[in-house]
């Protein structure tokens, strides 16, 4: 076989990435690190209780930072009068919006956030003014003596109500309609194909307004040194990099003059996916008193503040041809927004991308506006865009299954997409397993002996899903690198990756280590993980769009690339044979040919850093930039670039449950499901992922969701009426890893952080009409839902 | 008026000056500077900030720190066993993957303690049922009782304090 | 969020409590487990002057159970140890149940039983199996002692048959009669952590017969401002072998009487509809039970 060893890191191809010349897809045995069940990296400090959080941290001379809130929902401000609080002592400075009235957020061109409330306010809990205090209690103290005026306005809380009134009372002046964005994408002839089904069916859903519920509550803690004007921000985030960018912009410091570092995380799950106040307020307290100061959320703050799932309202079309292939999809989305844009526009056409996959669509039409409210923002929330598309996609689905009167497991595996998809719009999918994970849930849960055959209250149900692995594109206008890592070796430090990864608890740090011991022919326990500090480590956009194992794989294979060229040609002097010989495996490097010549890996660093100093190694990750288009005609299609990746992560679910006919309890017995992840490199990561996914949206199908009265305040801001799922709702589950190895991705991989949550509302809402007959169309499906829909199909029966 | 009393935590007697009104997880993340115990609610809703009060599980959050003197606190740094070995609950949260992002696994583990103690043959119903007040957001919660029924074996076997 | 300033006593014996009681009246909160008592007060729903921790006071702790004799509970005996005790397990299985099934592990290590009664909360567990089998508590004051029907002491939200300087110190449980079972059952969301949307707890005690119900006692827990007994379940079933129908009759009955409220835990009509389900279930139940079937 003929090996061939590049030189250059540049000319890289992805077959290039095994410099052993054999794909590594073919050698089973080649990994001894990744797809390895290792205990993850961070696992002992945690179980200890120490690991810090940016909570736990204390810095001399702290102080600490608290904000006042906003008692209504939608009110201009007259007057905020901060005298009372400055007097009272222990308070150091007092904070109002006018003081930062730069507009913040993640998406530039509609950034329209304020740090505090500049004129009026949007929502009900939103900051108007914050002191820093010496300590917490005078802090909270003070912010009773601040004292605001309000002048109320119209409270706006549902989006067509919004839209409606939009005459008389405008959220935002600049929104026309109160309408954050609008949009329209049509590919092919959607009209011309519905005339010409066999079978065409239109429902309305409409989903709710869950919240993340990490249980880390926002926390920031920030150090101005007024000396050199140098400022460091340590903070519960997802994205240090894009909080970098927003810091620059409100507080109006060249970038190079702020670091962003992240300590432990207690969770994201895509809520700490945007700056937060918190962070900006601890800078501008920190600036102004000069002093550290720390701002830490209660769970309240959290809840006013934090932007969950955007309720959708959604109708949606699909036309089939007489053989149940899937000839048109016509959807329409009404997005609560909530306050502020924050993702907005990406969330609008997120769930437009999601009707293309991942079943074949030749025909396609979206329509969607995303409306102004008076809520707390919506953002990203695991999932984004897609978990409430597929709902409405995959129960219609299984509607029209029964209208043609086949199993919705035939109707999903004929339209299934296979590898090499191109999608109407341009997005292509290098590989897929769909069929795989569809096949595996059905079969291992028995789901067609049980459909339909089980006595009245019990039902199975089944879905499909996919998501993205990471975009490609920035939020911003920008083609650099999504992501850039360096990797450090020598013989004090051992091998250090450095990079500004977010690990928020998902296992992105564990991950990387054996990906990096990978490469480098060592243990994943000699890999140290210096991530999430935007000064220590490289360029990373961050943790979302489940994007990290991919880029940061490629980024780190690019890496290694350098690193291990290095130590071959310093082994190849040692051992007097070529360099393209040698191998770099378990520690030793030794010629492929000659086994007897060998060294160990250690020795060839100790000989190359004696000669060269310290060796590094730089690697970094750009997509595939494909342009969103109608592929049949050519054009750009507004709003199309969104929804495109390097590749997708499939998976399909099913669930089996009781219901109490009489009570309307809503039991989930057991979940089945196979996802496509490509090569896991650590299964019980992805276990775990996938577990916590279908877990986090089974209390937001039948539990959670955030209630506001008619004034918009918050009914449920805390746990105990916010109800999440606890360890008694927690469902049999068997969780399956299909074979898959995506030749495309550094070490076969794609995502699995987020895909497995999408098939979980309609596997359960399916599993629901099986069990008694009623298909629900709104969320979350509480008991008294239940029990008035049989009451009402009883009726109906006689 | 602040007060000067006495805590037993971990074995060892801390004093700290403290208002009647102070709460306990305050205490013992403030002035102690034991971090392990998580504040995650304030309300007694999420179970991050269980410790353990004369072996039982108490919420930290909704109790008063001079309510708490003369019992012995155990937090999550008490735990760890001689010569910095890992206690066998805490070694099976690690070994099933029961840890993500780390916030609840404090709380959790002590329930999880809490509830061997008292019952070192749990069945997955009881365990379930004694860890229903510890919330976390992240696992789905099976490798959590995986964790709990892999340490009870190993309890069963070395009957570990 | 702090609490406000209070002053903290602890004292070591009834009559030290009793005296701090009869001292500070109205202005002081007596603080057992506090899982109630701190939340609130972090609201700022109430804001106490003084605290009074009854948790070193060891003759409010502890269950005393003969065989024979009932059961006496000191009001600041712990749920967890409700939940665990055999002999309340064997003789009031109902009780046991309702109590380990409130809030988490934690929040019953903490609360009492006298709490869960004192916080005079629509929803709370305890009460209404307590209700259901007659229990009585005891009120002290440093003028003595009185008793009452836990029924006639719970009287609204947050009200109690409470005088100034009096507090609660313990349950006085009769013995359950032979031939006789009480049940408890609760609906809510979820299987923990949860605030019933209703609750119910039914006693029957049948003739020497073993068919006909010589005694039935109907408590509804969240859907009236105390629990609520039924007056129309007992009036129908008395004297009656049961059958489904009039098993139902009673349940429709049951369903009548309470007066649910529209809240964001549950709708009043959904709620009613569940008092219906409860009462056929748990009558149902402890017919069963009493006849030793």
């Amino acid at each position: 076989m003929e090996k061939k060893v590049l030189k250059s890191k540049w000319n890289l191809t992805p077959e290039g990435w095994n410099l052993e010349g054999v794909p590594s897809s073919q050698d089973e045995k080649r990994y001894t690190q990744v797809g390895r069940s290792v205990p993850r990296i961070d696992g002992p400090i945690k179980v200890k209780g120490e690991a810090i959080y940016t909570g736990d941290m204390t810095l001399p001379g702290m102080v600490y930072g608290k904000i006042k809130r906003s008692t209504y929902a939608h009110a201009i401000i007259k007057k905020i009068d901060c005298c009372k609080a400055l007097k009272l002592p222990g308070v150091l400075a007092v904070l109002t919006g006018d003081e930062a009235p730069n507009k913040w957020g993640i998406v530039p061109q509609a950034a329209n956030e304020t740090v505090l409330a500049v004129g009026k306010v949007r929502f009900y809990g939103e900051g108007v003014a914050a002191v820093a205090a010496l300590d917490e209690e005078t802090a909270e103290a003070a912010l009773e003596l601040i004292e605001v005026e309000y002048e109320p306005l119209p409270v706006l809380l549902d989006p067509f109500q919004s839209m409606e009134r939009s005459q008389e009372v405008l959220i935002h002046e600049d929104s026309k309609g109160n309408i954050m964005h609008a949009g329209e994408q049509v590919y092919g002839d959607v009209d011309k194909a519905f005339a010409e089904c066999e079978y065409v069916l239109e429902r309305e859903f409409h989903t709710n307004y869950p919240q993340h519920g990490f249980l880390e509550p926002h926390s920031a803690l920030a150090s101005y040194d007024t000396q050199n004007g140098q400022l460091h921000l340590w903070a519960s985030s997802q994205i240090p990099h894009y909080l970098h960018r927003q810091m620059s912009i409100v507080l109006e410091i060249p970038m190079n003059k702020i670091r962003v570092t992240l300590p432990t995380i207690g969770g994201g799950f895509g809520g700490k996916g945007e700056a937060a106040p918190s962070e900006f307020v601890a800078c501008l307290l920190s600036r102004k008193v000069g002093r550290p100061v720390k701002v830490v959320y209660d769970r309240q703050e959290v809840f006013y503040t934090n932007k969950g799932r955007h309720p959708c309202h959604m109708k949606v079309k699909m036309g089939l041809d007489k053989d149940g292939y899937i000839q048109a999809v016509d959807f329409d989305n009404t997005l609560d927004k909530g306050a502020y844009s924050g993702w907005g526009i990406v969330v609008l056409f997120y769930t437009a991308s999601m009707i293309h996959l991942p079943y074949k669509v030749p025909n396609a039409r979206f329509r969607g506006r995303s409306v102004y409210t008076n809520k707390p923002s919506t953002g990203a929330m695991r999932g984004l865009g897609g978990v409430q598309p597929r709902w409405a996609l995959e129960c219609l689905m299984d509607e029209m299954a029964e209208m043609m009167g086949i199993s919705p497991y035939e109707l999903k595996l004929k339209n299934a997409i296979e590898s090499g998809h191109t999608c109407i719009n341009n997005m292509f999918v290098p590989h897929s397993e769909f069929k795989k994970c569809l096949e595996t849930a059905v079969k291992k849960s028995g789901f067609l002996e049980k459909q339909g055959k089980l006595p009245f209250g019990k039902g199975i149900g089944m879905a499909g899903g996919y998501y993205i692995t990471g975009t490609a594109y920035t939020l911003y206008q920008n083609y650099k690198p999504h992501t850039t890592v360096m990797i450090r070796v020598d013989t004090e430090g051992g091998v250090t990756l450095l990079c500004a990864a977010a690990e928020i608890g998902q296992g992105c740090n564990t991950v990387m280590a054996q990906m990096v011991a990978e490469e480098l022919g060592i243990q994943y326990e000699d890999v140290h993980v210096q991530s999430g500090d935007t000064e220590i480590g490289a360029f990373d956009l961050g943790s979302f769009a489940s994007r990290l194992t991919y880029a940061a794989g490629a980024a780190i294979k690019m890496a290694c690339v350098e690193i291990n060229q290095s130590l071959k040609e310093t082994a190849a002097g040692m051992l007097g044979v070529r360099a393209d010989q040698l191998v770099i495996k378990n520690h030793e490097i030794y010629s492929m040919y000659e086994i007897k010549k060998r060294i160990s890996w250690e020795k060839a660093i100790e000989v190359y850093t004696s000669i060269n100093g310290t060796l590094v190694g730089m690697g970094n990750f750009s997509p595939p930039r494909r342009k969103g288009i109608d592929i049949i005609s050519g054009n750009r299609v507004q709003g199309a670039n969104i929804g495109h990746s390097p590749t997708f992560g499939f998976s399909s679910q099913v669930h089996e449950v009781e219901v109490d006919v009489e009570t309307g309890r809503i039991y989930v017995k057991k979940v089945t499901e196979a996802g496509d992840c490509g090569t896991p490199v650590n299964p019980m990561c992805v276990d775990g992922q996938v577990e916590g996914s279908i877990m986090f949206n089974i209390g937001a199908c039948l539990y959670e969701d955030q209630k506001l009265d008619a004034s918009g305040k918050h009914l449920n801001p805390n746990f105990h009426d916010y109800k999440t799922p606890t360890t008694m709702e927690m469902p049999e589950m068997d969780t399956n890893i299909v074979e898959s190895y995506d030749h495309s991705a550094p070490f076969g991989v794609k995502e699995t952080g987020e895909g497995a949550v999408q098939p979980t509302f309609p596997a359960l809402t399916n599993a629901i009409y099986d069990a008694i007959g009623v298909r629900f169309y709104t969320l979350p499906i509480t008991p008294e839902m239940v029990l008035k829909a049989l009451k009402d199909k009883k009726e109906g029966e006689l | 008026m602040k007060k000067l009393i006495e805590l037993d935590i971990n074995d060892r007697i801390y004093e700290v000056a403290i208002d009647a009104r102070d709460l306990l997880i305050d205490v013992i993340r403030n002035k102690v500077g034991l971090t392990g115990s998580k504040k995650g609610c304030g309300d007694g809703d999420c179970g991050a900030c269980t410790v353990l009060i004369d072996g039982k599980p108490e919420l930290s959050c909704i109790k008063l720190a001079i309510a708490s003197q003369g019992k012995k606190i155990t937090t999550i740094e008490g735990l760890v066993q001689e010569g910095g070995q890992l206690h066998p609950i805490q070694q099976a949260y690690v070994d099933h993957g029961a840890v993500q992002c780390g916030f609840c696994t404090p709380g959790m583990i002590l329930s999880s303690k809490a509830l061997l103690d008292r019952n070192p043959d749990p069945t997955e119903h009881y365990i379930k049922h004694e860890l229903s007040g510890n919330i976390c957001r992240c696992t789905g919660y099976k490798r959590i009782i995986e964790a709990v029924e892999a340490a009870a074996k190993v309890w069963s076997k070395e009957g570990v304090q | 969020m702090f609490l406000n300033h209070f002053e903290y006593f602890a004292p070591k014996t009834p009559a030290e409590t009793l005296e701090l009681v009869a001292c500070l009246g109205s202005k002081a909160k007596i603080l057992a487990g506090g899982t109630d008592l701190m939340v609130v007060m972090k609201a700022k729903a109430i804001s106490p002057d003084y605290l009074i921790d009854i948790n070193g006071v060891e003759e409010f702790k502890g269950i005393f159970c003969e065989q024979g004799k009932g059961a006496v509970i000191g009001t600041n005996t712990k749920l967890a140890e409700i939940q665990f005790s055999e002999a309340i397990q064997a003789k009031y299985p109902a009780l046991a149940y309702a109590a380990g099934e409130v809030g988490s592990s934690q929040v019953r290590q903490m609360a009492s039983l006298g709490g869960n009664s004192c916080n005079a909360s629509p929803a709370a567990e305890t009460p209404t199996p307590l209700v259901a089998m007659d229990a009585k508590v005891v009120l002290s004051s440093i003028l003595g002692e009185r008793e009452l029907p836990l029924e006639e002491f719970i009287l609204g939200v947050r009200v109690l048959d409470l005088a100034e300087g009096e507090m609660l110190t313990k349950f006085v449980l009769p013995e359950p009669k032979l031939k006789s079972a009480c049940r408890y059952a609760y609906m809510g969301r979820r299987d923990a952590m949860e605030i019933d949307c209703v609750n119910m707890a039914v006693t029957i005690e049948l003739e020497d017969d073993g068919e006909k119900v010589k005694n039935i006692k109907l408590v509804m827990g969240s859907v009236y401002p105390r629990p609520l007994v039924s007056k129309e379940v007992t009036a129908l079933l008395v004297g009656q072998k049961l059958s489904d129908q009039l098993i139902e009759k009673a349940a429709e009955a049951a369903q009548g009487e309470a007066k649910p409220i529209d809240d964001i835990r549950a709708s009043a009509e959904y709620r009613r509809e569940i008092v219906k389900v409860l009462a056929r279930r748990l009558i149902k139940e402890a017919y069963t039970d009493a006849k030793g079937v």
